[in-house]
């Protein structure tokens, strides 16, 4: 019993732990690189989440939640970290390509990771309702609005980088290797669905008050 | 989606029905649990179709379950 009440908390705990190793970059802690082993914890933490999710009892879920502001939130804390972690080793993309740039396999593998962890965990929740009706008008029209605003983000994130890109003097430009550059487009997309994957769970919160 | 001008007997009609459940009418027409919550509380305006699936789920027409409460 108060296994189960500290479960929740724990995992946020560690998933918050994991998060900090995996921004902490290139340090090394007993031999072991940082970031892999906060990209570890963090997958870890993920299959306890999902044996969690598992064993939680029919109906307990699906209290007042729909399974997809569930999803939502599950989306925005994964593209959050995703997010948080591209933009803190964002520098490592500097070099002329991907062959000058070693650290960045690092990245794309922990990136890579994060994402097979939110697709399995996104992956049992949807069994959890399985044979039952999980998506229907209202949530389409929530996904529409929030739509919106992941598609505004994005043009601002384009447009500010136009911006920087055109207006700049090119002594300053110095950083914006054609890779470089391409990395940042990658960002601004996942801007994009981070502000979406928000507004949905956001407008599913606001429609539950 | 706060508040909607249109109001709904949907409370009153599932407990006319032997006390149907939210989820029983929910299944009854395709929606998630949520969707009925929402609609019983008067923060959801359902499409033209939803409207009449929940009045054919309580085998009554439209008007008797929806009503434009401006």
């Amino acid at each position: 019993m108060v296994l189960r009440r500290w479960r929740g908390p724990g995992l946020l705990l560690l998933a918050g732990a994991a998060l900090w190793m995996l921004l902490a970059g290139h340090g090394t802690l007993l031999g072991m690189d940082v970031g892999v082993l906060g990209s570890a914890l963090l997958v870890g933490t993920a299959w306890v989440a999902l044996y969690a999710v598992s064993t939680t009892p029919d109906g307990v879920l699906d209290q007042g939640i729909a399974p997809g502001e569930w999803q939502a939130w599950v989306g925005t804390v994964f593209m959050c970290m995703a997010t948080l972690y591209f933009v803190g080793n964002l520098h490592v993309f500097q070099g002329a390509s991907i062959s000058g740039a070693p650290h960045a396999r690092v990245i794309v593998r922990n990136l890579m990771m994060l994402l097979i962890a939110w697709t399995v965990l996104s992956r049992v929740l949807a069994s959890r309702w399985r044979g039952r009706v999980q998506t229907d008008e209202r949530d389409r029209d929530i996904e529409a609005r929030a739509a919106g605003w992941g598609r505004g983000a994005l043009v601002v994130c384009v447009i500010t980088l136009a911006v920087t890109l055109g207006l700049s003097p090119a002594d300053r430009l110095e950083w914006a290797t054609h890779f470089m550059i391409g990395n940042l487009m990658i960002l601004a997309l996942m801007c994009g669905w981070l502000v979406e994957y928000a507004a949905t769970a956001l407008l599913y919160w606001r429609d539950r008050r | 989606m706060t508040g909607t001008p249109i109001t709904n007997e949907i409370r009153r009609l599932r407990f006319e029905h032997g006390e149907m459940t939210q989820q029983a009418l929910a299944e009854a027409c395709q929606v998630t649990r949520q969707t009925i919550i929402a609609l019983e509380a008067g923060r959801y305006a359902p499409s033209l179709e939803l409207a009449f699936r929940i009045a054919r789920a309580f085998g009554v027409g439209v008007e008797d379950v929806f009503r434009w409460a401006a």
